[in-house]
């Protein structure tokens, strides 16, 4: 059964939370959705183009109290 | 399509450039695209291992903030782009010579592939894209 785990990066500058979501990309099964909170805006605009590129699944953002979480779920 | 492999030469010394360097090689390869570091001249000072970031990192208007902030330590950097994609380092073989440096036992443990000629790395770099810090 597919899972969903959160990463807590904020205060992270770049490329920190992108680093963080691999790292717990790596570990997870395909088809687990990992959440990364990250408060440095580049990152929120860096993950889903790297999510593009290297054919993962951007599940979607959320803009919270001076973060924003970002969802990514695992596709190979 | 593959991507072009990425060639990055560090030769600078200053924490601005060995930083960029460092995030353009972990992005590059877990992005899926192979790197290869040749580092040279001052910078392989900062390879050293044993000295702490205030020892290891020097210049920059940004190298204060780098140091003091929550960025990530480029040596880190480094480390988890060979640990999460595909990079190599090299260590330039003349540097370390000058300085009678052993890449397996002078420089960070478990970063550098060997010392390598510029040569070589050249040569290597005509299949991809060669950046210079």
């Amino acid at each position: 059964m597919a899972e969903r785990q959160t990463v807590d990066a904020r205060g992270a500058f770049c490329p920190g939370p992108l680093m963080e979501l691999i790292a717990a990309l790596k570990l997870a099964s395909v088809g687990d959705e990992v959440e990364v909170l990250s408060s440095d805006k580049g990152s929120v605009n860096d993950i889903p183009a790297w999510v593009a590129k290297v054919g993962h699944q951007f599940v979607g953002s959320t803009e919270l109290d001076g973060y924003w979480s970002v969802v990514v779920k695992k596709a190979k | 399509m593959a991507s072009k492999p990425l060639f990055i030469m560090l030769a600078s010394g200053e924490h601005e450039k060995i930083q960029l360097a460092a995030m353009i090689a972990s992005v590059a390869a877990v992005s899926d695209r192979p790197v290869q570091v040749f580092v040279t001249m001052n910078a392989i000072l900062a390879f050293r291992r044993g000295l702490t970031a205030e020892q290891r990192y020097h210049g920059g208007y940004f190298h204060e903030q780098f140091v003091t902030k929550n960025v990530p330590d480029a040596i880190d950097l480094f480390e988890q782009g060979k640990m999460l994609g595909e990079m190599q380092m090299w260590a330039c073989s003349l540097v370390l010579d000058l300085n009678h440096w052993d890449a397996e036992k002078d420089l960070v443990e478990g970063l550098f592939d060997g010392p390598a000629g510029l040569a070589k790395f050249l040569a290597d770099a005509e299949e991809g894209e060669l950046i210079t810090l």
